[in-house]
């Protein structure tokens, strides 16, 4: 971008840095690149440090997925501006702090980066903040970690370009106990004790969940009898098993979200089940989990801060995704890219343009429209929270859904489709069904 | 002679570290910076390990926990002691050759593969015990911090401190830290293969009941070996921790054993100079291989084997070869060549 073209569209920057919040859309896109001044052909390049090999690699390629489907939509609607958007990706393998850490400068330095955008990665939660605010760009991610509000709260100044597009994951545990409760008093499900097992991976993400679910169990009439760590991956669950089935739980919350793992859980767990709810962190989500458990992933519960919603929108992306990857490909994943690949374009629009690498002056334009915009995808609503720079969460934080990123709890009823949204309103799209092994 | 060597090897070492001090003169992309200083590291690791391995016959697997323990000691000597980090990285060190003396103890009354199985097993028993603990010994920001750092490990802590003193420039200062390090590694190394230790090391290596008749103590010098060997690695791996700000279990995991391995098999085994150009070679395999996906733990293995079959003596004893029958007078017969593995 040289000076020229950056000139133009000055006066319009200046009305909009003035304006509050903003609802954004495609169409909003659309129309700001129909009425703005062409500024050239050169493209916006979007980085994706993103796990394309590895444990969570299943979640990596749908993360992919959903950023080049939002590359090529914005592209069709005219780029950003004019100028074309190019998504260049760099495998993580998986791996930690170090690892997110080459391959986002290596985006940045290499490909010339204007904004890094991704899913997760097996990271601390905190990789992408100082590489970032060294090059005076925009980060987007969905570590759904704590550690991301405390840290962009301790030093704002420096911090002003890293987001996390979802609600941190001390929602989750609250959430949980939240939505059991409301299944008990609407007299969808009665305990048959007040037992409950928490069995938990070794990540910080799962522990923090399993904590919280520990710390509040109590308070709604929980006795936790299990607390187990298991060590990831993990396909062999028969001493896990066995202590569920010596002292059953009325719910079980498995909070290590490897969908391969839980998958495995699920089918050793159906050769013997126990009279309990079985609820699992976010990888019940991914075809990968259905894939693999079958039969048997069919009554699991599993929610999610960031999950393809099933009304207009939701269903329009997810039908749109599965003609272009296949039958297998998951909107939940891919989702998450896909509206921060938008959501990043209408705020990069509406601030004249984005900001190369070091532009730090441009960028910080574009990270103070983010900061404002309220965009509506696929998802749900992605609003910023200004002082953590995460993503407000429905009903948690906010009571009006228009307003907040849903915590959405999902209950796979027919293995060979997703699962169904059972909560919380108006997202619900059917009814929690008692699973089959709770029964008889 | 042995001075005559040394005083070669210690040339050739300067013109090394001269050559590297003077890249952030003409290169200041931060990522081929960064690059250099992992390049630097890794090839520390592959160095020491070939001391171990292929100059004093120790087949350890434990290398990886000793680069491990000094990343962190770092994190956890600044971010839970509150050490300054100039005093953490040589506590570190020495907390590395302190474990490696500890395993070696256990270890060196074995030999062979039953070293390796060994220090693979206490390896893969560390990384387990750390990734499987789940208990909080701190809230950090709000955030469950195992006292080990859990999976996920540190991040955070205490860098070098160049950032408000040398601003968007910061990674210069990083580069000459980690040289400064590499350069002292490289000398150290040097002064060992090619000194009165290095001697003792090979010797056992080649013929253990020969050395102990002329009076060398099998496991006092290999105990050496490992003491320095792990020193020199613990150092690399806390001045890593440094510059990333970060220490995890993904630092000693199988495929970073595999990476520094094929270096150290690449480059030569047993050479002085090979394990730094097996550093520098795998370096670039694995930056173009950066597409390939999961074929690139296939490219990884495949240079393994092919150097193993086609070369096994590495990068360093190819040429090596080459320069034998390059310099062998015309007629003389091929079996009398030899060629010197610690070029």
């Amino acid at each position: 971008m040289n000076d020229t073209t950056r000139t133009a569209p000055t006066s319009r920057r200046d009305f909009l840095r003035l304006a509050g919040a903003t609802t954004g859309s495609p169409a909003l896109l659309a129309g700001l690149n129909r009425t703005a001044a062409a500024q050239g052909g050169e493209p916006v390049i979007i980085g994706c440090p993103a796990p394309l090999t590895g444990i969570v690699a299943a979640d990596g390629i749908e993360f992919r997925r959903g950023l080049e489907m939002a590359v090529e939509e914005i592209n069709g609607m005219g780029g950003i501006l004019g100028r074309p958007v190019e998504a260049v990706f760099v495998d993580t393998e998986s791996k930690g702090d170090d690892a997110v850490i080459q391959a986002a400068q290596r985006l940045i330095d290499r490909d010339g980066a204007s904004a890094l955008i991704t899913g997760y990665n097996l990271e601390t939660g905190t990789a992408l903040h100082d590489v970032a605010a060294d090059a005076g760009i925009i980060a987007m991610h969905a570590n759904t970690v704590v550690v991301h509000d405390e840290l962009v709260k301790s030093d704002p100044d420096r911090f002003w370009g890293t987001f996390q597009y979802d609600p941190p994951e001390t929602f989750y545990g609250v959430g949980l106990l939240d939505f059991v409760k409301g299944l008990e008093e609407r007299g969808e499900f009665t305990r048959p004790n007040n037992k409950l097992a928490i069995v938990t991976g070794p990540g910080v993400y799962s522990i923090n969940i399993a904590n919280a679910l520990n710390e509040k169990a109590a308070e709604y009439g929980f006795e936790v009898s299990l607390f187990e760590t298991v060590n990831v991956p993990i396909s062999e669950w028969g001493p896990t098993l066995a202590k569920l089935r010596a002292d059953p739980p009325a719910l079980i919350a498995v909070t290590h979200f490897y969908a391969q793992d839980q998958a495995q859980f699920m089918n050793q767990f159906m050769n013997e089940p126990t009279n309990s709810l079985v609820y699992m962190q976010y990888g019940a989500s991914l075809a990968a989990f259905r894939e693999i458990a079958g039969q048997n992933s069919e009554g699991v519960l599993y929610a999610t801060v960031i999950g393809a919603l099933q009304d207009e929108i939701g269903k329009a992306f997810a039908e749109a995704y599965k003609a272009r990857f296949g039958e297998n490909a998951s909107p939940n994943g891919g989702g998450q890219t896909y509206m921060a690949m938008h959501a990043y374009a209408v705020a990069a629009a509406l601030a004249g343009g984005p900001g190369a690498p070091y532009e730090e002056d441009q960028n910080r334009l574009v990270a103070d429209r983010l900061r404002h915009l309220i965009y509506r995808g696929p998802v749900g609503t992605m609003r910023i929270v200004p002082e953590t720079q995460s993503a407000y969460c429905y009903p948690s934080q906010t009571k009006d859904p228009s307003l907040g990123m849903p915590h959405i709890f999902s209950q796979i009823q027919d293995a060979a489709a997703d699962g169904v949204l059972v909560a919380p309103p108006p997202y619900n799209v059917e009814s929690f069904r008692l699973p089959s092994w709770m029964q008889g | 002679m042995l001075a005559g060597e040394l005083n070669k090897h210690l040339a050739i070492a300067l013109v090394i570290a001269v050559g590297f001090a003077a890249v952030p003169l003409f290169v200041g992309e931060r990522y081929l910076l960064g690059e250099v200083i992992v390049f630097f590291i890794w090839a520390m690791v592959a160095m020491n390990w070939n001391l171990l391995m292929g100059h004093a016959g120790v087949f350890s697997l434990a290398q990886l926990l000793f680069f491990a323990c000094g990343a962190y000691g770092v994190a956890m000597g600044t971010q839970l002691a509150g050490l300054s980090i100039w005093l953490a990285i040589p506590l570190a060190a020495f907390a590395a050759m302190v474990l490696a003396l500890l395993i070696g103890l256990a270890c060196l009354r074995l030999t062979g593969a039953y070293v390796a199985l060994l220090t693979f097993a206490i390896a893969e028993m560390v990384r387990i015990l750390i990734v499987t603990d789940t208990h909080c010994f701190a809230l950090i920001q709000n955030n469950c911090q195992q006292l080990f750092g859990g999976s996920t490990g540190f991040s955070r802590f205490s860098d070098f401190g160049f950032r408000p003193i040398l601003r968007g420039d910061w990674i210069v200062g990083h580069y000459y830290v980690v040289w400064a390090v590499f350069v002292l590694s490289l000398v150290a190394l040097v002064v060992i293969i090619h000194g009165r230790l290095g001697l003792a090391f090979r010797a056992i290596r080649d013929n253990v009941g020969y050395a102990s008749s002329r009076g060398i103590d099998r496991q006092r010098y290999q105990l050496i070996a490992f003491a320095s060997s792990a020193l020199l690695t613990g150092l690399a791996g806390a001045v890593y921790a440094g510059h990333f700000r970060f220490a995890g279990p993904s630092l000693f995991e199988f495929s970073t054993l595999m990476f520094v391995l094929a270096m150290v098999i690449v480059g030569g085994l047993g050479s002085t100079w090979g394990p730094l150009v097996g550093a520098g070679v795998m370096m670039i395999v694995v930056e173009f291989a950066k597409e390939l996906g999961d074929a690139r733990s296939i490219v990884l293995g495949l240079s393994i084997v092919l150097f193993v079959v086609f070369l096994p003596k590495g990068i360093a004893g190819g040429v090596g070869g080459l320069r034998a029958i390059i310099s062998r007078p015309a007629g003389q017969n091929r079996s009398t060549t030899a060629t010197d593995t610690h070029q």
